[in-house]
C-alpha cells in the first residue's frame, strides 16, 4: 500500500509538470525542452527556503512559484523571437544555462552535492509526513492545477492560445497581440513546473542537479505527446503510463537500473512511432 | 604566457572535434532542414563499437575503426530510410522530424546504456600511441595531433567532393531546392540517403577521436550533437567552411571563458553563445537568409 502511494505521488508529480506542458506545445504549439529547468527551479527554491531559513513548505512553494514565473516571463520574452526548431534549441540552451547555475553557485544550491534534509510540509500543526497524507496532498494540488488548466483552456484565453497554434498571424490580424498571450502561457506552465518541483523536492527530501537535466525535459515532452496534445486527460493517461513502466518492467524480472533505461528505450520508440503514425499523440486533437 | 599558449592548443584540440562534428550535422541539415537530435548518438555508436570490438572482441585496430565508422554510417542511412524519407514525402513539419530524430536519439542512447553500462569506458591506445609532446611548453598528445590532422582532411575532401564531382553538385542542388532538383531529373532519394550516411559516418569517426582522447560513455551523444549544432549554427547552417569557423569559435570562447571560472560551466558558456547567436544574427556568420 506504501508503495502504490508512492507510486502515486510519482504520478502526480509528473502529471502537474505535463499538464504545464501540454498547455505550452499541445494547447499553444510551442515545443520547449526547458520544462524541467523551471521544475528544478522551484524545487531548488522551496529546498533552498525551508533548510536554510526554516520557511514553511507553502510559503517556500509560493516563492518557488514567482521566482519560476518571473524568470519565465524573462525568457520567454526572448525566446519568443525564435521559431520553429530554433525555438527548441533556445529552450535547450536556458535548460543548460540553469543546470550550469544549479551545478556551479556552489554557495548557494551546493553543486553536485545536491541538498539534503528536505522538510515534510506542515499546515497550522497538520503535518504531512507519511506518505498517505503526502498522497492526498499531492491529489489535492494535482486536481487544482488540473481545474485550473481546464478553466483557462475553456476560456477565451484557452481558444487565442489554440488559434496561435493553428495559425499566429491570422489571429495577430484580428488585433490579438500573440506575444503577450504567448508568454502568459509559458509562465503559467512555468508556475505548474514549480509547483510540481516543490512537492518533488519536499517528497524526496533530497535533490542534485541531475534530476533537472535535458533528458528529464524530453520525458516530460513524452508524456504529453504520447498522451496527446492539447488533451489534458490524455497527459493523465501519458504520466500514468510512463511513471508505472520501469515499475512494471521490474515487476517482471528486470534489474532497476535496466528498467529505467529499457523505459527511455520504450518511449523513445513510441514517439518515433507516433510521429509516423499518429502525430497528435493517442488522444490528442492537435497535430504538430 | 604559457598557460595562454596552452589555453590555445586546448581550443585548437576542442575546435577539430566540433568542426568535425560540426560538418557532418551540417551537410545532413543542409539537405533535410531539421535538426536530427541523432547525430551526437551516432558518434557515441562509433566510439563504442571500437570499444566493443577492439577492447572486448580484441579485433585488429584499423579493422574496428573502419567499422565503427561504417556502422555509424549505416545507422544513420536506416534512420532515414525508415523514418525521415516517409514523414518527408507526407511532408511532416520540421518539428515532426525533430520530435522523431529526439525519441530515435533517447531509445539508441538508452540502449548503448543497457550493452555498456553507464560508466565512462576508456578506449584503447589510438593506433599513433599516446605520445605526450611538449612544444613552445605547450603539451599535446599524438591522439589530439591526429584529431586535428582528420579534421583537416576531410574538410578538404569534403569540398573536393562537392565541388567537383557530378554527385557532390547533386548534393547542393538538393540543398538548394530539393522541388527543383527533382525535376531536372535529380534522384533525391538517393542523395539524400547517402549524405545521411555520409553525416552519421562522420560522426562515428569523431566519437572514435573523442573517445580515443578522453573515453566514451552513453550520455556523450547529447553532448556532442550540441556541439555540433552549436558549431553548425554559428557558422551558418549548411555552410561547411561556417560550420569549422564555428567549431573553432566555440572552442576558443570556451577555454578562453573557463580560464577565470570553473571549468563546468562550459556548457552553459556554449549554450549562452547559441543564444545570442539565435537572437542577434540567426542565418550565422557565413548564412544567407
Amino acid at each position: 500500500m506504501e508503495y502504490l502511494l508512492h507510486l502515486f505521488v510519482l504520478f502526480a508529480v509528473y502529471a502537474i509538470l505535463g499538464i504545464g506542458l501540454n498547455l505550452i506545445t499541445g494547447f499553444t504549439g510551442l515545443i520547449s525542452v526547458a520544462h524541467a529547468a523551471f521544475f528544478g527551479i522551484g524545487a531548488y527554491t522551496t529546498a533552498l527556503l525551508t533548510t536554510e531559513l526554516g520557511m514553511n513548505f507553502f510559503l517556500a512553494c509560493a516563492a518557488g512559484v514567482g521566482v519560476s514565473v518571473i524568470l519565465a516571463l524573462a525568457v520567454g520574452a526572448i525566446l519568443s523571437r525564435l521559431k520553429g526548431d530554433y525555438y527548441v534549441l533556445g529552450t535547450v540552451s536556458f535548460s543548460y544555462v540553469v543546470l550550469g547555475v544549479l551545478l556551479n553557485w556552489e554557495e548557494l544550491t551546493r553543486g553536485p552535492l545536491g541538498i539534503a534534509g528536505i522538510l515534510k510540509p506542515s499546515f497550522f500543526g497538520l503535518s504531512f509526513t507519511s506518505t498517505l497524507s503526502f498522497a492526498l496532498l499531492s491529489a489535492a494540488v494535482l486536481a487544482g492545477v488540473y481545474f485550473i488548466a481546464r478553466f483557462a483552456t475553456r476560456s477565451s484565453f484557452g481558444r487565442v492560445l489554440k488559434a496561435i497554434r493553428e495559425d499566429e498571424q491570422a489571429i495577430g490580424v484580428f488585433g490579438y497581440r500573440t506575444f503577450s498571450y504567448k508568454l502568459a502561457v509559458f509562465a503559467l506552465g512555468a508556475g505548474m513546473a514549480a509547483v510540481a518541483g516543490s512537492l518533488f523536492a519536499s517528497y524526496i527530501t533530497f535533490i542534485d542537479p541531475t534530476a533537472f537535466n535535458v533528458m528529464e525535459s524530453i520525458f516530460i515532452l513524452a508524456i504529453v505527446i504520447l498522451g496527446g496534445l492539447a488533451n489534458l486527460k490524455g497527459t493523465l493517461a501519458g504520466a500514468a503510463f510512463l511513471v508505472l513502466l520501469p515499475e512494471a518492467l521490474r515487476f517482471v524480472g528486470f534489474a532497476p537500473d535496466i528498467a529505467g533505461q529499457l523505459r527511455q528505450v520504450v518511449y523513445g520508440l513510441l514517439l518515433v512511432f507516433l510521429m509516423l503514425y499518429r502525430p497528435q499523440g493517442l488522444i490528442g486533437e492537435y497535430k504538430l | 604566457m604559457a598557460l595562454l599558449a596552452q589555453v590555445a592548443v586546448n581550443s585548437l584540440i576542442a575546435g577539430a572535434t566540433y568542426a568535425l562534428l560540426g560538418m557532418g550535422f551540417t551537410l545532413i541539415y543542409g539537405t533535410v532542414k531539421f535538426v536530427h537530435m541523432t547525430h551526437g548518438v551516432f558518434a557515441a555508436m562509433g566510439g563504442y563499437m571500437v570499444f566493443y570490438l577492439v577492447k572486448s572482441l580484441g579485433w585488429n585496430m584499423w579493422v574496428g575503426i573502419a567499422v565503427g565508422i561504417i556502422v555509424a554510417g549505416l545507422f544513420g542511412w536506416l534512420s532515414e530510410k525508415f523514418v525521415y524519407s516517409s514523414l518527408r514525402r507526407r511532408r511532416a513539419s520540421t518539428l515532426v522530424m525533430f520530435i522523431a530524430s529526439l525519441g530515435l536519439f533517447t531509445a539508441l542512447q538508452s540502449f548503448i546504456a543497457i550493452l555498456f553500462t553507464s560508466q565512462l569506458q576508456t578506449l584503447p591506445e589510438s593506433p599513433f600511441g599516446g605520445r605526450i609532446w611538449e612544444i613552445a611548453g605547450t603539451a599535446i598528445t599524438s591522439t589530439q595531433i591526429l584529431i586535428i590532422f582528420v579534421t583537416a582532411l576531410v574538410y578538404v575532401g569534403l569540398r573536393l567532393f562537392l565541388d567537383l564531382t557530378k554527385f557532390g553538385k547533386a548534393v547542393k542542388a538538393v540543398s538548394d531546392d530539393e522541388e527543383v532538383a527533382k525535376i531536372v531529373g535529380i534522384n533525391t532519394e538517393r542523395v539524400v540517403s547517402f549524405i545521411f550516411f555520409l553525416g552519421s559516418a562522420l560522426a562515428g569517426l569523431a566519437g572514435i577521436l573523442v573517445g580515443f582522447d578522453t573515453g566514451v560513455h552513453p550520455t556523450m551523444g547529447l553532448l556532442a550533437l550540441l556541439e555540433a549544432a552549436v558549431s553548425a549554427i554559428i557558422g551558418g547552417l549548411g555552410n561547411l567552411f561556417g560550420s569549422v569557423i564555428g567549431g573553432f569559435l566555440l572552442a576558443f570562447v570556451e577555454n578562453f571563458g573557463v580560464m577565470k571560472i570553473a571549468n563546468e560551466w562550459r556548457g552553459a558558456i556554449a549554450m549562452g553563445v547559441l543564444l545570442l547567436f539565435l537572437l542577434f544574427k540567426p542565418e550565422g556568420i557565413f548564412g544567407k537568409r
